[in-house]
């Protein structure tokens, strides 16, 4: 506690320079495996709902505006950026980036939103049975009147409304 | 007519000098922190960027006394600059004939006073906690500045601030033994007297939520801060008087410079014990000064048998 | 003309308060971590102040609870205006995944009105300071809604190993599984 042990303290720590990043200048590289905000690629969805049943905070939202047309909207809100939904995504539709830059003044800047076309067998019109319980999942939606796949479903309860919470892309409904 | 045409044109010297580099040397002892801890600070010119703006925030007026905390406020940014016109910086003090070394004590005692009231003032539990540790780290403290002063005034033999700062009691005499032992007092209680770490009890940001000032919102919180930045200038300049005075007598640009000099070297010391050390609690920083305050009390002892 | 040069100022000398309503940690450690020395923030002026009248900024983390409601709503009352309040962090921007449980009211919006919003789990430093740097002005911004709408029925994707060229025709024989 003398006076020489703190001149050496201030000394070594004057020694090791400026560690600080210069970071709004200069970017620094994130680790390989770093989970960012999921991207979701509309060119391999093909809308069966996985990543709206397993997200654990309930933030992709599903709604079916006809038999063919099916909107799945990614709020950015809740997500804890947990990566289930790139998991559990059997085309591969989404990645996680390593996008962490994500501070906004509209909480409506990080929403993506999907618009796809369901697609039926072109023989009978009507979706097929599949054995496992993923394709399953797949013919969550395609048509409703066939009860017989409810109990393999487990369907999210999240919905979207109407009016929205958020600022929000209004969805053309005709 | 002269005389008076020069008490006010030197007063005003002082205390717009004392007003414009007091954030000058905050701002250097924040980067200077930083540096020893090696990140890159704020920028010196920081602290004017933060009285400014905290003089364009709304002025909420919460408390139990509101006009008792206007005058608090005010008056503390009065006392130091009034205590700036009283200690010479460079050239003989503006006010040097209208008051004793006794106005000066009484006036150093009056801008720790300005702090309690203050807090006083404001009347909720934090400020009334910040009150009574500074309170207490009071009665343990300003006695120590009257000794230095008291002691000086024994060795001139007289109280008038013109022979007691400006001639210097201590290097004057050659440094008797009183003169070394309360250098050495002065030198381990200076961090105390300019409220900063390890001896900022009253004003701990982690410990009480900011102590007395935390009621206090936009000017008037500027205004306490910049008397709280003053204080470090006014108390390094007294220090500067007493105890290293050379170079006094030279002609005027030169002196000024030297003294100005002299004052900086002395923030940076302050900076460099603040960002090495970690706050003392109440109880220790008692102990301190009264250990501190004995031996004050044998350099009168020592000053008063002539040694 | 005084009045401009101290609002010019605001931008360059916030004080930050720090308010945990009810949140795991997370966010405060990395709120924390920001102002230490390898992402010091304090070289943008940003103190870290003890009591909200000092403060311009609040920084909400954790979701509003029924607990901590009024005490958070009283602390915003206390900061001077102009006034600034930042939501990091999931939870605080939207609920986080304990959106629906019984204490949880919901996102800090609904108690205090938000300036900026910083998602993450916790965000990164470099996350927090990107935003504190959007909201200073010294970058833009990064995200922006992004919608696919499908114009056209899909057509069937023919996969390259289905496809054999006979002469001139490339036929298409896939092995059907019934």
């Amino acid at each position: 506690m003398s006076i020489l042990s703190k001149l050496e303290e201030a000394w070594v720590c004057l020694k090791a320079g400026r560690v600080t990043l210069p970071y709004p200048a200069e970017a620094k590289p994130v680790a390989a495996n770093f989970r960012g905000r999921p991207i979701f690629d509309a060119n391999k969805c093909t809308g069966c709902a996985g990543c709206a049943n397993n997200c654990p905070a309930r933030e992709i939202l599903v709604f079916d505006v006809c038999q063919e047309i099916r909107i799945l909207k990614y709020l950015g809100r809740r997500c804890t950026y947990c990566g289930r939904c790139a998991d559990v995504c059997p085309e591969k539709a989404i990645t996680m980036s390593q996008e962490f830059e994500n501070g906004t003044d509209k909480i409506g800047d990080i929403q993506q939103r999907l618009e796809l076309f369901m697609s039926t067998c072109q023989r009978c019109g009507r979706c097929f049975k599949e054995p496992s319980v993923l394709e399953q999942l797949k013919m969550k939606g395609y048509r409703f009147d066939d009860l017989q796949n409810e109990r393999w479903i487990f369907r999210s309860q999240a919905r979207l409304e109407g009016e929205a919470v958020v600022d929000d892309i209004k969805i053309e409904m005709e | 007519m002269d005389q008076v045409a020069w008490i006010i044109a030197s007063g005003l010297l002082n205390v717009g000098l004392v007003l414009l580099v007091a954030p000058l040397c905050q701002g250097t002892l924040r980067k200077i922190t930083a540096r020893i801890q090696s990140r890159q600070g704020p920028p010196i010119l920081q602290p004017y960027f933060d009285l400014l703006k905290l003089l364009g925030k709304e002025d909420i007026e919460s408390g139990e006394l509101p006009g008792m905390q206007r005058f608090a406020v005010y008056f503390s940014l009065a006392t130091v600059l009034t205590v700036s016109c009283l200690v010479p910086m460079g050239f003989a003090a503006p006010m040097n004939t209208s008051g004793d070394a006794i106005l000066l004590i009484y006036l150093l005692t009056l801008c720790g006073i300005c702090t309690l009231l203050a807090g006083l003032a404001a009347g909720s539990t934090y400020s009334l906690l910040g009150v009574s540790r500074e309170m207490m780290s009071m009665i343990a403290l300003e006695p120590l500045f009257a000794i230095a002063i008291i002691v000086g005034a024994v060795h001139v033999q007289s109280f008038r601030l013109s022979s007691l700062l400006q001639g210097s009691p201590y290097a004057g005499s050659g440094f008797p033994w009183s003169g070394l032992v309360m250098l050495a007092v002065m030198l381990l209680s200076f961090q105390a007297f300019v409220q900063r770490v390890p001896f900022d009890i009253s004003e701990a940001e982690t410990e009480l939520m900011e102590g007395p000032l935390s009621e206090y919102s936009g000017p008037k919180l500027a205004l306490l801060q910049y008397a709280q930045m003053a204080k470090l200038i006014v108390y390094s300049a007294l220090f500067v008087a007493l105890f290293a005075p050379w170079g006094a007598g030279l002609f005027f640009p030169l002196a000024w410079l030297l003294f100005w000099a002299k004052v900086f070297a002395l923030v940076l010391l302050v900076t460099i014990v603040a960002a090495t050390h970690a706050r003392y609690r109440i109880d220790q920083a008692i102990r301190y000064f009264g250990a501190l305050m004995g031996a004050g009390l044998v350099a009168l002892l020592l000053a008063s048998y002539g040694y | 003309m005084f009045e401009n040069l101290c609002q010019k100022m605001f931008g360059r000398s916030l004080w930050v308060y720090h308010a945990n309503s009810g949140g795991c940690n997370g966010c405060d450690i990395e709120v924390l971590n920001v102002l230490t020395p390898y992402y010091d923030v304090e070289r943008f002026g940003i103190k870290l102040v003890g009591s909200p009248r000092h403060a311009d900024v609040m920084l909400c983390q954790g979701p509003a609870m029924r607990a901590t409601a009024q005490a958070l709503r009283r602390a915003y009352d206390a900061m001077p205006a102009p006034k600034l309040v930042f939501a990091i962090g999931s939870c605080a921007c939207g609920g986080g995944v304990w959106f629906d449980s019984y204490p949880v009211l919901g996102p800090v919006e609904k108690i205090i009105p938000v300036n900026y919003f910083i998602p993450g789990c916790p965000p990164r430093p470099e996350a927090i300071i990107y935003g504190v740097a959007v909201a200073l002005g010294l970058v833009d911004k990064k995200t922006a809604p992004v919608a696919f709408k499908e114009l056209e029925y899909p057509i069937p994707r023919y996969h390259p190993s289905d496809l054999h060229g006979q002469g001139e025709l490339v036929v298409y024989e896939k092995a059907e599984k019934v």
